[in-house]
């Protein structure tokens, strides 16, 4: 095995993630291999490094900001469904009116009739498109199983 | 997982929102730096953050309460950056001319625990790493997680692991050499 084949096993020996054999070979290898030894533990350091940064942990009052942020878009998050809810009935409600008025009153032309009938079928099936796709998005999206847990 | 975060979670899952507080509180600090590693962005980070514990607010209900919180909450913060990288590689953007630096402020890595000029280089060149090095750092060194564990969680074999977590290191190593010279 070339050096560059031993070199791309180095991450998985400083991780101990290689098998018994893999291991017991990178380790021959790096007994007669000043190079790959350097590459070692230049790597080494940098892993070390890296093994040594930590996230801060905010203070109170910066987590009583964080919170306030989180809890309010809770908040919001009701509101907005209660809001959507709320809007679709009423703009249904007064869809169905409109076209019960229209169908009615004799004054108004024909045309125009149709034209409305057109536009609010048309939202409808553009409305129920939207929500089809949105259903078949979730149902195939790979990312969905991680909130099944 | 402690027996308190499970009980949280159970009154969490009972509709109780103050329980959802303390677990908020508990994980804020690592989720806005995970957050700040996978967007590369540290002025987004915060916001992407407090919208994956929305979301598991909002999913609270699919969750095992003797599961420990802290993975499942990763992995939704993992999508929503995935969303918003997506996202932003959609929108138009302009690029900064040659020899642009970015303010120091809006770059410090306020979200490490301890600062020294090597750490806040090291952070800075994690940063500018492109998000799939990013992302496998971050489960390797922040959050400890094992190879299999990152293979599950990534859905791609522990070769593919093993490689992609190598070049990272590498091109991090790379970076690093070039902010020195």
């Amino acid at each position: 095995m070339s050096c560059d084949a031993f070199n791309r096993m180095a991450s998985a020996y400083l991780d101990g993630e290689l098998t018994a054999e893999d291991r017991r070979r990178f380790e021959a290898h790096l007994e007669t291999c000043d190079a790959c030894r350097r590459e070692l533990a230049d790597l080494k350091r940098l892993t070390e490094d890296l093994d040594m940064i930590r996230f801060k942990e905010p203070g109170d009052e910066e987590l009583a900001r964080y919170w306030s942020g989180v809890y309010n878009r809770l908040e919001r998050g009701l509101g907005w469904i209660l809001f959507s809810v709320g809007a679709i009935l009423t703009l249904c409600y007064g869809a169905f009116k409109v076209i019960e008025e229209l169908i009615r009153d004799d004054t108004v032309s024909n045309l125009l009739k149709v034209g409305v009938c057109a536009l609010i079928a048309g939202l409808v099936v553009l409305f129920v498109s939207l929500l089809r796709e949105r259903l078949v998005v979730c149902k195939v999206d790979r990312y969905s199983k991680e909130i099944e847990r | 997982m402690d027996e308190t975060e499970s009980v949280l979670i159970q009154r969490c899952q009972a509709g109780e929102k103050e329980a959802f507080e303390p677990i908020v509180r508990k994980y804020a600090g690592r989720a806005t730096g995970a957050a700040a590693v996978l967007l590369g962005c540290p002025q987004e980070a915060q916001d992407a953050s407090q919208e994956a514990f929305v979301r598991a607010w909002r999913h609270i209900q699919r969750f095992r309460p003797d599961a420990p919180f802290y993975p499942w909450y990763s992995a939704i913060l993992r999508n929503i950056c995935r969303s918003r990288l997506r996202r932003r590689s959609r929108r138009p953007t302009v690029s900064l001319p040659d020899g642009y630096a970015l303010p120091s402020n809006d770059s410090d890595p306020v979200f490490l625990a301890e600062q020294n000029e090597r750490r806040r280089c090291l952070f800075q060149a994690i940063l500018a790493l492109q998000p799939m090095f990013r992302e496998i750092l971050l489960m390797k060194h922040f959050q400890e997680m094992s190879y299999k564990e990152m293979a599950e969680a990534l859905d791609i074999p522990i070769g593919t692991v093993m490689s992609r977590l190598h070049n990272a290191r590498l091109a991090l190593r790379e970076a690093l050499a070039k902010d020195e010279s």
